[in-house]
């Protein structure tokens, strides 16, 4: 495997590059963000005890984001560090931003920046020197043979990527940061082998690579692999539950998928000309959205999965909450959006690589609930019953004799400018006083606002590695959080469950 | 495009006290350019007028120990740096028999995959986007739509296969489209080798425009049940078709993870209604998933999949073809070459008068979220119009759910044409339940 640290120090010695482009911009009138982008991933899947597919890639490059005297951008990429070809590149940029009017692209207002010079590197990209495949192989082929041994009949795909994406970013003003996000994912899918096959997930994260060594972690791991390879076992003989609006329990999975479907991307500042969270393309600060003792926030997390301490546009990202005790505060901005949202600028734009535009995306974002009731030990320790037995105690099946429980999370769409979201779970059981009832999964839809009103406990300390994949205008970017262990929602005709 | 050095540190590479016995590169080189429009503001900060070059080669190495290695290079590594690239290959070698297998020459066929139009769009002329821009922003001031997003593009690029059995060919393409959403409720477009003709595209985004006007009147309130629903192709592209072709991969039917075994196929007995079939034609010109080869050097060649609702083949690559003892196929790239075909499609307005009294569906959220293996499906429906013995009545919000491969094997099912457009819709009996 390829060494990450002179991966790092590739990206120092382009200030030649980016001081010489930056100047020729000047020169022709133009502002320049500079991004060059290293990026190294390698992966291993096993499927059914074989090693099936070892791959490893790296793509680097340079975008060139310019915005001309008169307000209007363009953008040019190239998968190289030449400076022959980046000169071309950047005057062709500019050219067709200039030109660009006759295609009615109107100008943009950019915010004011304050020139930041920092660094953030983690000590874990130290670990991608040290990366060995064939060992990770046969660490996957251990472990699948420990979950087999918990689920016969389930066939079982593990796979383990290594991620380490390193950005530098330049700009006209001096501005000049350089950061790495090492990410490092371990998953496993069951597939049940009988009859009509379903197939479950998990998946724990970290970022280093050394996670497969990591006791603690790999525990987790197996907790989770085993519940998943039960489920998938189960799921086929299991009914399909009605559709309808009804109490419910959802872990902190699904309240992450809740809080970044339901209002995470409306809170996104570009979208502001439609989105269901703006009027007259500003945010609705001070509306009242949810109930009191619910809140939501974004912010990057240190080793976090989806953490990234500066923007594409090299602004330190900051914490935003979104929603505070039920009402709009702060939206998702960038320095192209904050103005008109009539908002702080927060650095909330990411880019998937060197050759996409920076969009205002989430980070790590989570529901929070004002004093949530006690649940002791691990969030792995709690399977229907004891969930069952966690909220009769609290008194919520005194409250609501049937509960429907919605376990995992599947991934999530929404519509900002409808405020239609949907997510989906791994499992539904109906909790009661007879006991926990296994269901298919189905379809969890609704509005957003019907969804943060109805949160009525949350249970239990934060959980915030919910992770998974955030995909907007063709950029894929990695994503978190999570919430209280679980959280209790009363009914609301406007939020439902699908049904089959 | 220059794979010299490249070729030359394959031949000479050793590591780990092995050299590369046989090897196969796919190499591409795209210019692109695109341009985004978001919420009424063409090529804004966030959707700006964007060129991309890129050069890739995608390798499969198969060193004298018989392990292979897998990856992706970019530019700079290929040209400056192969060397060190291919020393890291090394280090994440595996073994697996079935990849082993590399491709030597073979006749090709001919298809046309470039149009000098798009080409010259890719580099830079991009004045044929102006009178489409200029036709949506029309519609949407005359027939008072709240807002528009959407995007144009056009690319051309060239890509080449070698391998060390002595197979080199290459060819160059281009690719051209366009999409819009209207008042962030529904979308369409078109994607081919060449921009869409412009009657077309005015036909196109006319039908579209109608479709979201049509969503703005409530629908009398319904119950929920089993009725007949219109699936718009839009969503039979993006479920059925998807779901279809992730069973039918390779890798699925080897590993058991599918809902298709591979002691189903060529045994006659149908798993989907007889009448069905699902096939793959990548010799259609100007198509979007047209082309001459594979990126294993295949050469590209129709293929039907499901016959009589039968199953014929998987989609196989070469290592899932040795895997599984069958031919490799070549794999769709785009739905325009795919078709799903079976009893004669009803026009949309015959399939309009058969589903008074359910609904069309436009478009869903959560496909994603859905198990593609058993074929359950619950999916939020936001976008539907109510049928009534007049035709459209109202907008609805909803879910369908169901199985779709029930469905595929129901004798309710009938394929419908929309106008325009290649895949068809589906007129099938699920359940409905309206928010």
């Amino acid at each position: 495997m390829a060494s990450a640290l002179p991966a790092i120090d590739e990206l120092d010695r382009l200030t030649d590059l980016s001081t010489d482009l930056a100047h020729r911009a000047t020169g022709r009138g133009a502002y320049l963000f500079w991004r060059a982008q290293v990026r190294r991933v390698a992966r291993a899947v096993v499927k059914s005890g074989n090693v099936e597919e070892v791959a490893t890639s790296t793509a680097s490059g340079q975008g060139l984001q310019v915005v001309t005297e008169e307000g209007r951008t363009a953008l040019g990429s190239r998968d190289d560090f030449s400076s022959g070809p980046a000169t071309e590149l950047l005057s062709a940029t500019i050219e067709a931003a200039t030109s660009a009017g006759s295609l009615g692209v109107g100008p943009g207002s950019l915010a004011a920046m304050e020139p930041v010079v920092a660094r953030a590197v983690p000590d874990a990209v130290g670990d991608f020197d040290r990366v060995d495949l064939a060992a990770a192989c046969a660490r996957l082929c251990e472990l699948e043979r420990e979950i087999a041994a918990a689920a016969p009949g389930v066939t079982l795909t593990l796979s383990f990527q290594t991620d380490l994406d390193a950005w530098r970013i330049v700009r006209s003003d001096g501005g000049d940061v350089t950061f790495a996000m090492p990410r490092c994912v371990l998953r496993v899918s069951a597939s049940s082998s009988a009859g009509a096959r379903h197939t479950v997930g998990a998946s724990v994260a970290d970022p280093s690579p050394r996670l497969l060594e990591d006791a603690a972690t790999i525990a987790t791991f197996l907790r989770r692999a085993r519940a998943a390879a039960r489920l998938a076992a189960d799921l086929p003989d299991a009914p399909s539950h009605p559709a309808g609006s009804f109490p419910l329990v959802i872990d902190y999975a699904l309240a992450k998928g809740l809080a970044h479907e339901a209002f995470g991307h409306a809170s996104e500042a570009d979208g502001f000309r439609s989105s269901i969270l703006a009027r007259g393309g500003r945010f609705r600060a001070g509306d009242v959205v949810g109930a009191p003792h619910v809140s939501i926030v974004d912010e990057p997390v240190a080793g976090d999965h989806a953490w990234q301490p500066f923007s594409a546009t090299g602004v330190r990202r900051e914490r935003v909450t979104i929603v505070d005790r039920g009402r709009l505060r702060d939206p998702l901005t960038d320095p192209w959006s904050a103005g008109a949202a009539g908002a702080r600028m927060t650095g909330a734009d990411r880019a998937e690589s060197f050759r996409s535009a920076p969009l205002p995306r989430m980070t790590n974002i989570r529901i929070e609930v004002d004093d949530p009731l006690p649940a002791r030990g691990e969030f792995e320790d709690y399977g229907p019953e004891e969930v069952r037995e966690l909220i009769r105690s609290a008194g919520v099946l005194r409250r609501h004799p049937y509960v429907v429980f919605l376990s995992g999370y599947s991934g999530g769409q929404v519509n900002p400018a409808t405020g239609d979201f949907v997510f989906n779970c791994k499992s539904i059981y109906v909790l009661s006083d007879k006991g926990a009832v296994l269901h298919k999964p189905a379809i969890f839809s609704g509005s957003m606002f019907g969804a943060l009103h109805a949160i009525r406990e949350g249970f239990g300390p934060l959980r915030l590695d919910a992770l998974g994949t955030c995909g907007k205008w063709g950029q894929n970017v990695p994503s978190s959080g999570g919430s209280h262990y679980f959280l209790a929602l009363e009914p609301d005709e406007s939020v439902r469950l699908g049904g089959r | 495009m220059d794979l010299d050095r490249f070729r030359r540190a394959l031949a000479t590479t050793r590591a780990d006290g092995c050299g590369i016995a046989r090897w196969s590169v796919f190499a591409s080189e795209i210019r692109r350019i695109t341009l985004g429009t978001q919420d009424r503001e063409t090529g804004s900060p966030h959707a700006p007028l964007t060129i991309t070059d890129g050069l890739t080669a995608r390798y499969r190495l198969v060193w004298d120990d018989g392990k292979v290695s897998r990856g992706a290079i970019e530019r700079r590594a290929l040209e400056s740096e192969p060397e060190a690239a291919l020393a890291a290959a090394r280090a994440a070698a595996y073994l697996d028999p079935d990849a082993t297998d590399v491709l030597g020459p073979a006749a090709f066929p001919e298809v046309a995959t470039h149009d000098p139009d798009a080409a010259a769009i890719a580099g830079g002329a991009v004045e044929p986007f102006a009178p489409r821009l200029a036709a949506i922003r029309e519609r949407v001031l005359r027939r008072d739509l709240r807002t528009w997003s959407g995007s144009m593009h056009a690319a051309v690029g060239f890509s080449r296969v070698l391998t060390s059995e002595g197979l080199d060919v290459s060819g160059a393409g281009t690719s051209a489209g366009w999409s819009a959403s209207m008042d962030g409720e529904f979308g369409m477009g078109h994607a081919a080798r060449r921009l869409e003709g412009f009657a077309d595209f005015e036909a196109r985004l006319d039908r579209l425009v109608d479709f979201v006007l049509a969503l703005r009147a409530p629908a009398p309130a319904r119950g929920a049940g089993v009725v007949p629903v219109l699936w718009h192709p839009d969503v039979v592209d993006d479920y059925v078709l998807t779901a279809l072709l992730h069973n039918l991969e390779g890798a699925q039917v080897a590993h058991g993870t599918g809902a298709f075994r591979r002691s189903q196929f060529g045994t006659g007995a149908p798993v989907l209604r007889e009448d069905l079939v699902l096939r793959n034609d990548p010799l259609l010109p100007m198509a979007a998933g047209s082309y001459r080869y594979t990126q294993e050097g295949l050469p590209s060649r129709a293929c039907t999949y499901i016959d009589r609702g039968r199953l014929l083949t998987p989609v196989l690559d070469l290592k899932y073809a040795r895997r599984l003892g069958l031919a490799p196929t070549p794999a769709p790239a785009a739905a325009d070459t795919v078709f799903l075909e079976g009893p004669r499609a009803i026009p949309y307005d015959a399939a309009l008068a058969r589903a008074a009294g359910g609904a069309l569906v436009l478009n869903v959220l959560g496909i994603h979220t859905q198990d593609l293996t058993s074929g359950d499906f619950s999916l939020s429906a936001p976008q539907t119009l109510a049928i009534g013995p007049r035709g459209i009545d109202g907008r609805l919000r909803g879910t369908i759910s169901g199985n779709l491969f029930e469905l595929l094997r129901s004798d309710a099912l009938e394929l419908v044409s929309f106008p325009g457009e290649h895949v068809p819709g589906l007129l099938v009996s699920c359940r409905l339940d309206p928010a």
